[in-house]
């Protein structure tokens, strides 16, 4: 037993190949994939449709090789592979568009194969080679796809902008549905998807182009904004900074005026004290010096009034002894005057001496009383003060 | 040896009304029964998906937009059915020799519940898509309602029919 590949190549989509011409010693098998299929021709009849088996002694060996030459298989034998499971398929157009633009670009089929439609094939294996590959089946759909798909789609396009948007997407896949379905039936596919995919066109390369200068503008524009606006920044920066020290320096020099006036302030505070020190003192000098002559008007008063006291005691003694002295006189002199009325001697004479004698007395006395004074402060000045009880001048 | 379950056979009746061959995983050909459920599945969803192109070919023709959208969003939902049906898991031949277990009487009346179930709505779908076009035919109004719940069965199918995948994951182990 051999494993026989009837696929070696991913683009190879089918293969029909003769089994009677497939001479080897050993029996050929193939497993089956759930995505391949294969299909018996025995004698021009479909006989069966394989997929997801190993397919024992499909061809060669020594039995089927005996078979043969005796006439016991069948004449004609064939196999036709194929990938059931759903494949790309990129079919390249060119077309234009109704304002005249080319457009370039890709049409996306996505096919796939039933079970059933694998005999469908044969269709196209009648005329063509027994290999079907990818770009083969491109080439049998091309010109169907472009024709009856691409052409009327772009047509509806105004602009390239129409291109990219949904609706056409749409159109397309609906427009490839219906106008493909009889090619790929009769081959014996089912179209699951399709999309196009177009190339830039020119338009779109001149806007493409015009985007670009225009952003290339812009972010030199946008250089030139930031180079400004940098430019601005910094100028803003340095005249903030110059602001800056110009006020630091009229601080600085604010500053020092003002310790400056402190200073002097706190000067005239320390004179305006002084001058409250020195005022109270000299207040309380004066208040002192009033006090104290207060104290010596008092003292000088209580000084008057003692002397004024004495005084009235001396003047009173005084009256009290000249009193005494002249009643012991006149008694003395009555008694004389008596003695000498007792005696006779009481002569005119005698009376005129005792007269005179008394007068003399009396002037003495009177001679001993001094006259009063004015003081320079207008008081007026006892005999015996020693000093003004006004002024505290001394009396000479 | 597991046979067929007996309270299965309802569904194994119902199933043998479309499938004439089904036998309900009888040993010896339940890989051939697999493949025969499955095969019944592509063709009916390849039935609906014939009805629907009919649909959207017309529909697009007259430039009746929205149902040929409605019609086209069902062709593809028939697509993903019937990719995911022909990749579906099949269950192993030798179970003994492989990583699986045998499938065990509950299993095997698991499967054929749910190729009934799935065969079921897969046939209503194909109602659906065939009163469809019958209904453009007639230019009737409700004709793009029934498009639509043809695409929500085919969906609804979709999801089904992976469910099998999680009844043949549990005999990948054995026990």
């Amino acid at each position: 037993m051999s494993n026989y590949k009837w696929r070696d190549s991913p683009d190879t989509i089918s293969r029909l190949i003769n089994a009677n011409d497939i001479q080897t010693f050993a029996n050929q098998q193939v497993m089956l994939k759930p995505n391949e299929v294969c299909v018996l021709i025995v004698d021009g009849k479909i006989g069966d449709i394989l997929t997801e088996t190993h397919l024992k002694s499909m061809a060669g060996g020594f039995s089927r090789w005996l078979g043969d030459k005796v006439g016991l298989t069948a004449s004609d034998r064939r196999l036709l592979f194929a990938m059931s499971g759903p494949m790309d398929y990129w079919v390249p157009f060119e077309g234009q568009l109704s304002n005249g633009e080319s457009a370039k670009g890709f049409a996306n089929l996505r096919l796939k194969m039933n079970t059933e439609d694998v005999p469908k094939l044969l269709n196209y294996f009648a005329n063509n080679a027994p290999v079907l590959d990818r770009n083969g089946l491109i080439n049998i759909i091309r010109n169907e796809v472009i024709a009856r798909v691409v052409t009327p789609c772009l047509a509806s396009c105004s602009s390239a902008a129409d291109l990219r948007g949904a609706a056409f997407l749409e159109q397309f896949e609906m427009t490839a549905e219906i106008e493909m379905r009889n090619l790929l039936a009769n081959l014996g596919f089912t179209l699951l998807k399709s999309f196009p995919i177009t190339d830039p066109t020119d338009m779109e390369m001149v806007q493409k182009h015009r985007a670009t200068v225009e952003a290339q503008t812009t972010g030199t524009q946008v250089n030139t904004d930031a180079q400004i606006a940098h430019y601005a920044q910094t100028e803003a920066i340095t005249l903030a900074r110059i602001q800056m020290e110009n006020n630091v320096k009229r601080a600085h020099a604010k500053g020092q005026v003002t310790v400056e006036l402190e200073h002097d302030l706190k000067g005239l505070r320390a004179e305006e004290a002084r001058w409250d020190a020195e005022l109270n003192r000299d207040k309380g000098k004066m208040n002192l010096r009033v006090d104290e002559a207060d104290a010596k008007a008092k003292r000088a008063m209580d000084m008057f009034s003692q002397v004024q006291e004495r005084k009235a005691d001396r003047v009173q003694n005084q009256n009290e002894f000249q009193n005494q002295r002249m009643a012991a006189q006149n008694e003395l002199q009555s008694k004389m005057m008596e003695m000498a009325a007792d005696h006779g001697a009481l002569t005119p004479e005698v009376m005129a001496e005792f007269l005179r004698q008394q007068t003399a007395q009396k002037a003495v006395d009177n001679s001993k009383q001094v006259a009063p004074t004015n003081c320079s402060c207008g008081i007026l000045m006892q005999p015996g003060w020693k000093a003004c009880p006004g002024c505290g001048s001394p009396i000479a | 040896m597991i046979g067929t379950p007996i309270d299965a056979l309802p569904y194994i009746r119902g199933v043998q009304l479309i499938l004439s061959g089904y036998n309900g995983y009888a040993k010896g050909s339940r890989i051939e029964t697999d493949k025969m459920v499955r095969a019944e599945l592509i063709r009916a969803v390849t039935r609906v998906r014939s009805h629907m192109q009919n649909i959207f070919q017309s529909q697009f023709r007259e430039g009746d937009m929205s149902c040929a959208r409605a019609a086209k969003q069902c062709i593809e939902e028939c697509d993903y059915l019937c990719e995911d049906i022909n990749k579906a898991i099949a269950g192993m031949e030798h179970a003994f020799l492989s990583g699986q277990r045998s499938p065990s009487n509950k299993d095997l009346k698991n499967l054929i519940k749910h190729d009934h179930n799935v065969v079921e709505m897969v046939t209503k779908a194909v109602n659906l898509a065939n009163q469809a076009e019958d209904l453009i035919a007639k230019a009737d109004d409700d004709s793009k309602q029934h498009i639509l719940q043809t695409t929500q069965l085919i969906a609804s199918c979709k999801g089904f029919f992976a469910a099998r995948a999680d009844i043949l994951s549990g005999l990948r182990k054995k026990k």
